[in-house]
């Protein structure tokens, strides 16, 4: 299923994130790690899922293949779609408000 | 050198969670997967050890190197693939990360294989309605259905169609299954490692063997079939064969068979067997006889009387009711069906009659034995009756 500009997977928004910097494969996973606090640990299946479904939406592009490892960094499409999701959960959070308030009042 | 064990995959191809609990399960008896086939999947035997299986979908049937790499890296161990299914290891102490971590991404593993599936399901289903239309008319335009079935024209096309009937339901299934796994995983629902295949495994025994049984029936029938026909000359004298012998009707020590030699067999006088899985006993029979010093009742010459049978021992006693219609239809020609009459006989399940003067038709049933006789002669219908009771009662008391 091709990116049609709705909300994204979880997994999908963390690699795009991580990819904001050239990356490979196993480096991404950790740093995946790294970025979430340990929250997210992305399973290798679901990694090269996405990765192969992104590259072939565009979102990313392969950098570097020298055979044994494969770099992939964001292409402007992707960045641009990055932006849109991250202004969507913004919003998220800001329409969350209420349930902050709601603490407070307790 | 190490031992290869071959044991039958419990359950559908595309049931992935059943099919990772069952190589589990082995792993743990000592027989790690090695192979898997169509209809088996292939154990090297060795020390019993707990190891989680993964299967992957690709989208091609060759695994790209750079994701089996990926999938080494983080302890799984490439081990067979099957169409576009590839089944991964891992010693379950190492505690290896998942390989889908999101049931939503997984999903999208399964689209090419839905599409796929999609596709040979849309010339399948054009043949099962083909398959069907077929047999339809075989059953619905065929004048005689049962005549077919019991002498063998119609059983193999039937065991043929079953199979592509069952072939055609399969697919479908797939097609279906893969379309539920895929909304579950949508859904947010992981795929259970660890399903039970145990009740699946006993259900596919069952079904291989049917569905073997119907193949080599379908192959090997009309061998069967080819092989036990035999056309013989019918001996003057008596032939132990029981079918009413012109002799046993006329009664007349002046009547001798006229013959008609075609590569040594007298075609005036013959007889045919025939066996079929419905009618393991069939014979089709033709008598010729002269007495030079009788004519006709008309006078018009030499009186030359025939007889000819069909005779059915049949497998399923409910065949011969409607068997009895069928040959009514065979040898009537629609205009004189309704001439055909039935009448009592105290030593006959059936006997239905059709008195022409010179020519006399019988059909004769009783328990799982059919008979029907045409006699050209001057002799009462009331004679060729008894004589085929007496015939029909030696072959149902058999």
């Amino acid at each position: 299923m091709s990116y049609n500009g709705g909300p994204m997977t979880e997994a999908m928004y963390y690699v795009l994130l991580a990819l904001m910097r050239p990356n490979h494969g196993y480096q991404l996973m950790q740093l995946i790690t790294e970025v979430s606090n340990g929250r997210l640990k992305m399973g290798p299946g679901t990694l090269y899922g996405v990765l192969s479904r992104m590259q072939k939406d565009d979102l990313i592009v392969l950098s570097k293949d020298d055979g044994r490892r494969k770099t992939y960094e964001i292409t402007s499409e992707g960045e641009r779609a990055l932006r849109i999701e991250y202004e969507r959960l913004k919003s998220l959070i800001i329409d969350s408000a209420l349930l902050e308030e709601g603490e407070k009042h307790d | 050198m190490t031992k290869i064990v071959r044991k039958l995959r419990p359950t559908d191809y595309w049931r992935i969670g059943e099919h990772e609990s069952w190589f589990s399960d082995m792993s743990a008896k000592g027989l790690h997967l090695h192979k898997v086939g169509i209809h088996f999947a292939h154990f090297k035997k060795g020390d019993p050890k707990r190891m989680e299986y993964r299967i992957e979908v690709t989208q091609t049937k060759e695994m790209p190197y750079e994701q089996s790499s990926m999938y080494e890296v983080n302890g799984w161990d490439y081990v067979a693939s099957y169409q576009y299914f590839h089944v991964f290891s891992s010693p379950e102490e190492n505690d290896a990360l998942e390989l889908h971590t999101d049931p939503m991404e997984q999903s999208y593993t399964l689209d090419q294989l839905n599409k796929q599936l999609i596709m040979s399901f849309i010339p399948t289903a054009f043949v099962v309605l083909l398959i069907i239309g077929t047999l339809a008319a075989m059953w619905f335009l065929n004048d005689t259905p049962v005549l077919g079935l019991v002498e063998g024209q119609l059983t193999q096309q039937m065991a043929f169609s079953i199979i592509y009937l069952y072939l055609g339901y399969y697919s479908t299934r797939a097609m279906l299954s893969i379309q539920a796994l895929r909304r579950k995983l949508k859904e947010g629902k992981a795929i259970n490692h660890h399903a039970p295949w145990e009740k699946h495994l006993r259900r596919n025994k069952a079904f291989s063997f049917v569905l073997t049984i119907t193949v080599l029936i379908g192959s090997t029938l009309p061998l069967i079939q080819i092989f036990k026909s035999e056309t013989l000359t019918l001996p003057a004298d008596d032939s132990n064969l029981p079918i009413v012998r012109l002799g046993d009707i006329e009664e007349n020590s002046l009547l001798v068979q006229e013959e008609h030699y075609i590569e040594g067999i007298d075609y005036s006088n013959f007889y045919t067997f025939n066996w079929s899985l419905f009618a393991p006993m069939q014979y089709v029979t033709y008598e010729n006889g002269v007495i030079e010093n009788q004519t006709w009742l008309d006078k018009r010459g030499t009186y030359s009387p025939t007889i000819y049978t069909e005779l059915y021992h049949l497998t399923l006693k409910p065949l011969a009711k409607p068997l009895n219609s069928d040959l009514i239809k065979r040898h009537s020609f629609g205009v004189d069906r309704e001439l055909f009459v039935e009448i009592k006989h105290p030593n006959l399940d059936k006997l239905i009659i059709h008195d022409a003067g010179e020519i006399k038709q019988l059909i004769a049933s009783k328990g799982k034995a059919v008979m029907y006789i045409r006699y050209s002669g001057n002799v009462e219908v009331d004679v060729i009756i008894e004589n085929a009771a007496q015939k029909i009662n030696l072959l149902s008391e058999e």
